[in-house]
């Protein structure tokens, strides 16, 4: 009997485990692939339009912007044919346009979340309900785009957002003991000035450090350890390919912007208590009206729930509902389960609220 | 027989023995570093090696700086402070751009609702934008 041809049939088969794990590290995934148009452009900031798959008669009528966080892409939303937020809102008869803010430069050092909320927001709205032919809106911010979300909503509640999304929002920052940000930039420890004074914009790979820190087991180790068990089952090769070349694909934060969120929201948490000033302007949370669903994950340990939950409070909408899902800050919207659980939820409030 | 073989390759990984006591090892480990993350102690701690380097690594920068502005000076090249002054006037421009098609857009606006029966015939102001397939 030859017992040699198993085993080499097991280092043969170990080889290509091994080929295929690096081919999995070293290449990206094809991402973003739902078809879109760009509609408007402002510096690096550029307005999506997907393309509607279902007919005009069928469509809701009142068109859907997307608006990601600053410091990551926002083809989150977009991840992967089968598993798209966007491609289930387009199937769904949704306008649905989606704002990449892209990669800000150096030039782009002194933009502050005011720029974003007052410059870029509203020129992107504009063209939006120049396109649709719309006078009211909704609106989707996740992250830091739900930030930017709210800032503009309180700052121009008369421009016509019918309905407001906030996903895991970063609103509140008084629950400090339960915000591992909050303790790692306390200016006791962190000098932001002297962050920015040496790289001009906070670098992607800093917030990407501080993001996988928060978890740096699961993060640095045991999320690679799952690719390797699961390299025979094609589906959660994908889906970790996809979300892997997400991960790793970090942009820079505009510095001003930055030193804005660490000081004026981690620090002082002046949004929440109506003392956040935009371009002299205050921010003023009551004067929200618009419908708000906000989403907040349990288990989120970027945006704890604590930071979502105070809005609905503030507010003067009397439309609100507050949608608690198992799962983390990402995996709300992009996890495996994400198409049966929120997706449906967004898509089911949307819906009676886009006629 | 063979299918049998082959099925046992495809399966074989060296490292499944130990995959219960990985497991086992890295989730109480997990518990642990996020406990140590959390502390007050890490905070100080990262704080001040991110400290020490940006103190002591600024000598270095600004030296570098400044021989290599010296080198662009020379040459005749723009620094990067100067093609980030340029993107910063781009930008302005476009802001002004925008506040342009803005304007164009209201009197669009405007023509249509005093002239509804012409403006039928016009283009919509929505084919004015220009897109790009991507």
């Amino acid at each position: 009997m030859n017992t040699s041809a198993p085993m080499t049939e097991q280092a043969l088969a170990f080889n290509k485990r091994v080929r295929s794990y690096l081919r999995v590290l070293s290449t990206k995934a094809p991402i973003a692939q739902t078809p879109k148009d760009v509609v408007w452009s402002l510096n690096k900031a550029k307005l999506y339009r997907y393309v509607p798959q279902v007919p005009a008669e069928r469509r809701y009528p009142v068109p859907l912007l997307l608006v990601f966080a600053i410091m990551n892409r926002p083809y989150i939303l977009d991840l992967r044919p089968g598993h798209s937020f966007v491609e289930f809102m387009v199937r769904s008869g949704f306008d649905v346009y989606l704002l990449d803010w892209g990669r800000p430069g150096l030039e782009d050092r002194a933009t502050k979340l005011d720029d974003y909320a007052i410059d870029y927001l509203p020129r992107a709205i504009r063209k939006m309900k120049e396109i649709s032919g719309q006078q009211e809106f909704s609106m989707l911010g996740w992250c830091i785009g739900a930030l930017l979300t709210t800032i503009y909503a309180a700052l121009r509640p008369e421009d016509g957002l019918r309905n407001l999304l906030l996903l895991t929002a970063p609103l509140d920052f008084s629950n400090r003991g339960h915000i591992t940000f909050a303790r790692w930039t306390d200016e006791r420890y962190f000098d932001v000035d002297k962050v920015l004074a040496a790289f001009g914009n906070m670098p992607g790979e800093m917030i990407d450090y501080g993001a996988r820190a928060l978890r740096p087991v699961d993060n640095y180790i045991t999320n690679y350890c799952k690719l390797w068990d699961n390299l025979e089952n094609p589906r959660a090769v994908e889906a970790w390919h996809a979300m892997n070349t997400w991960v790793t694909d970090n942009i820079p934060m505009a510095g001003a912007a930055y030193r804005q969120l660490i000081v004026e929201l981690y620090r002082k948490n002046a949004l929440i208590q109506n003392q956040l000033r935009v371009r002299d302007e205050l921010v003023d949370l009551s004067r929200i009206h618009a419908n708000l669903l906000t989403v907040i994950a349990a288990g989120d340990h970027i945006t704890p729930p604590c930071q979502s939950e105070a809005i609905h409070a503030k507010v003067s909408s009397t439309d609100k509902e507050s949608y608690h899902i198992p799962g983390g800050h990402i995996g709300i919207m992009a996890g495996s389960s994400a198409h049966r659980t929120t997706w449906p939820h967004i898509q089911e409030w949307l819906s009676t609220r886009s006629h | 027989m063979q299918e049998q073989v082959n099925d046992q390759a495809k399966q074989f990984d060296p490292f499944e023995p130990f995959r219960g006591m990985r497991d086992a090892y890295l989730e109480s480990i997990s518990k642990t570093m996020i406990e140590t993350v959390n502390s007050e102690g890490y905070a100080q701690a990262t704080g001040a090696m991110l400290d020490y380097f940006l103190t002591a690594s600024a000598p270095f920068r600004e030296a570098t700086e400044k021989a290599m502005a010296q080198t662009l000076q020379q040459l005749s090249l723009p620094s990067r402070q100067d093609v980030a002054a340029l993107a910063e006037r781009f930008t302005q421009v476009e802001l002004s751009l925008d506040d342009l098609d803005a304007k164009v857009d209201r009197i669009l606006q405007v023509l249509a609702a005093a002239k509804p029966a012409q403006a039928k015939e016009r283009k919509p102001a929505r084919k004015r934008t220009a897109t790009k397939r991507t």
